[in-house]
């Protein structure tokens, strides 16, 4: 026993003399880059529970359905973290956070009834950035000179402080040809 | 006797030579910038980080950082004083509180706040790379951009360092520098406002002008730059819409446009955060491309097309490098000083294994050897070129989560917005 335990000390302290955090890091990071570059294997999604698509919605099981997903149908013109995955829903704010009135509005097609509708990309606001489920899509965003299209612009302004947070993604109405 | 003294005392002293003691050093030392700003010195900026980090690109260096607040991607810089002004916001309890705007003016070579000037807590937060603060040719009054929703300018002196008062701008926004008391903003019609300062830095006049673009079918993105008196705004199909601010009044040239039939035919398009870049003294224009559908005039861009601002035609097309991989701040690089061809191994990796996220930035230094950097919203590095060969020469980490904008504000004979 003492032998193993001699022997792991010195491989520890041959180990430490000879390599430094930094070249522990670049190592793990060069896992990680190998890592990224295998194939995903579909574990998560297998596993993920049915749920019952609600009223209007597509299939939850599909991107098109999933509120966490970029490629959920609400969020054609979304700009940032999904309020989803940061503690609220795709109506709903993250807990602490207060929602800006004031925001850029999309049009987006729900695949389920193949209507237009007229999605409000409202921020929440009041903590700093969720970190999470970040989806940039630009469909119909215009430049800051067009303000209510576009989603460059921090909408946090107008309320208690303009730190961003999170985003959601709010059917304010069907979309009717102008 | 005397003798064997001597040699042994010999003996000690050139020992202790050879072993002298590290000197004893002085504590709170600090180091400066050396004159002059090198325009080779690339500020790097991470609004997550809230700072932007002063890198050298020859040496692949770190050289320096402010911190800058809230969401504050740019800083103005001054070609006559040793001075740089950062519009930033501040609240009480570092996310909530009350909120302080100001605009802070470092010094050059220290790097250090020298003062500060409170202005209405109005300032436009966004992300972008140009638009949010101007300063005026002659380096006299600042005006930044305020978004409330309603817009507005708030204007500072910055020789005397105070504010001078605030100039709504209704449906007009952005700001961008034209002349010594001047300043365009872009209206949501596709107008231009020109705004005239009096001597005092107070509204002498207020011009709208026609629409020179149709925001509803080719609108121009907020990402333009300047070339001499000119600005180029370049619109999503990549029209080039060039303003020459040398008069009275802007005067909108002939438009032309970065693509031919056979590049719109394969779908190419402009696109990124700072996907424009010119240096003054060739007249080389920089322009990131990708390929992609209507849109897309934030997707990264896959490759560089340089034209001749001369003849207006394209001249180089360069595919572009990984800007650099980095995760939590640490950078990746590794097997530099291997032997050939393990050298190359990183690149390797980097190029073909690791998803590319794309080119987000870009900007050209203004002296007469230019590199131009590139950086990626979704990496803390960036990748430098020779800016006339596009010969790339290496990655340079920041330290930065992200890359939100690239400024090369020193050396040249133009101006570098």
């Amino acid at each position: 026993m003492y032998r193993i335990d001699r022997w792991f000390t010195q491989s520890a302290r041959w180990l430490a003399r000879r390599t430094s955090r930094r070249s522990f890091l670049t190592r793990v990071g060069t896992l990680l880059v190998g890592g990224a570059a295998l194939p995903l294997l579909p574990v998560a999604r297998a596993s993920s529970p049915s749920r019952a698509p609600a009223p209007g919605e597509p299939d939850p099981s599909t991107p098109e359905g999933d509120p966490a997903n970029c490629n959920y149908w609400r969020h054609c013109a979304v700009d940032g973290f999904l309020s989803s995955c940061c503690g609220g829903t795709q109506s709903s704010c993250p807990p602490g956070t207060e929602m800006s009135l004031i925001t850029w509005l999309g049009t987006c097609r729900n695949p389920a009834d193949g209507k237009d509708y007229v999605i409000s990309y409202n921020d929440c606001c009041g903590k700093d950035v969720c970190g999470r489920c970040f989806c940039q899509r630009q469909e119909g965003d215009r430049p800051v000179y067009v303000s209510p299209k576009s989603n460059d612009i921090n909408w946090c302004m107008g309320t208690v402080g303009v730190v961003y947070n999170s985003t959601v993604a709010v059917v304010v109405g069907v979309a009717t040809e102008s | 006797m005397r003798r064997v003294v001597g040699l042994a005392s010999l003996l000690v002293l050139a020992v202790s030579a050879a072993r002298a003691d590290v000197p004893i050093e002085q504590l709170g030392r600090t180091e400066n910038l050396t004159a002059p700003p090198n325009p080779h010195w690339v500020w790097v900026a991470d609004v997550l980080l809230r700072r932007s980090a002063l890198l050298d690109l020859d040496r692949g260096a770190f050289l320096g950082m402010v911190s800058t607040g809230y969401l504050a991607p740019t800083a103005s810089f001054s070609r006559s004083r040793s001075e740089f002004y950062w519009p930033e916001t501040y609240y009480s309890r570092g996310s909530r509180g009350s909120r302080t705007d100001v605009v802070t003016f470092y010094d050059t070579l220290s790097l250090s706040p020298t003062g500060e000037v409170v202005i209405p807590p109005k300032r436009a937060i966004n992300v972008l790379p140009s638009g949010n603060a101007a300063l005026t040719d002659d380096d006299r009054f600042l005006a930044v951009f305020n978004m409330t929703p309603a817009t507005s300018l708030s204007i500072v002196d910055v020789g005397r360092r105070a504010f001078v008062g605030e100039i709504a701008t209704p449906g007009c926004s952005l700001v961008f520098a034209a002349g010594t008391r001047r300043f365009l903003v872009l209206c949501a019609d596709g107008s231009l406002l020109t705004v005239t300062l009096d001597d005092a830095g107070r509204e002498a006049s207020k011009v709208r002008a026609a629409a020179f673009f149709d925001w509803r079918s080719d609108p121009v993105t907020e990402k333009a730059v300047r070339y001499g008196d000119r600005w180029l705004f370049v619109s999503f199909e990549g029209i080039v819409h060039p303003v020459d601010v040398s008069g009275d009044a802007p005067r909108i040239e002939a438009t032309w446009s970065l693509l031919d039939a056979d590049d719109r035919s394969a779908s190419w398009k402009i696109g990124g955060y700072q996907h424009l870049a010119v240096h003054q003294a060739s007249g080389r224009f920089y322009s990131l491309m990708h390929q992609g559908g209507a849109d897309t005039h934030k997707e990264p861009g896959s490759e560089l097309w340089v034209y001749d601002l001369a003849t207006r035609k394209r001249i180089q097309r360069l595919e572009l490098r990984h800007p650099g991989f980095s995760l939590l701040s640490q950078d990746f690089e590794f097997g530099r000083s291997w032997v050939w061809p393990f050298d190359r191994l990183y690149d390797w990796m980097l190029d073909f294994v690791v998803p590319n996220p794309g080119v987000s930035q870009i900007q050209v230094t203004q002296d007469d050897e230019p590199l131009l950097v590139t950086g990626s919203q979704f990496s803390g590095s960036v990748a430098v070129y020779e800016a006339r060969s596009l010969r790339f020469l290496r990655r340079v980490p920041s330290g930065n989560l992200t890359v939100h904008s690239l400024q090369a504000p020193w050396g040249g004979r133009g101006r570098a917005p």
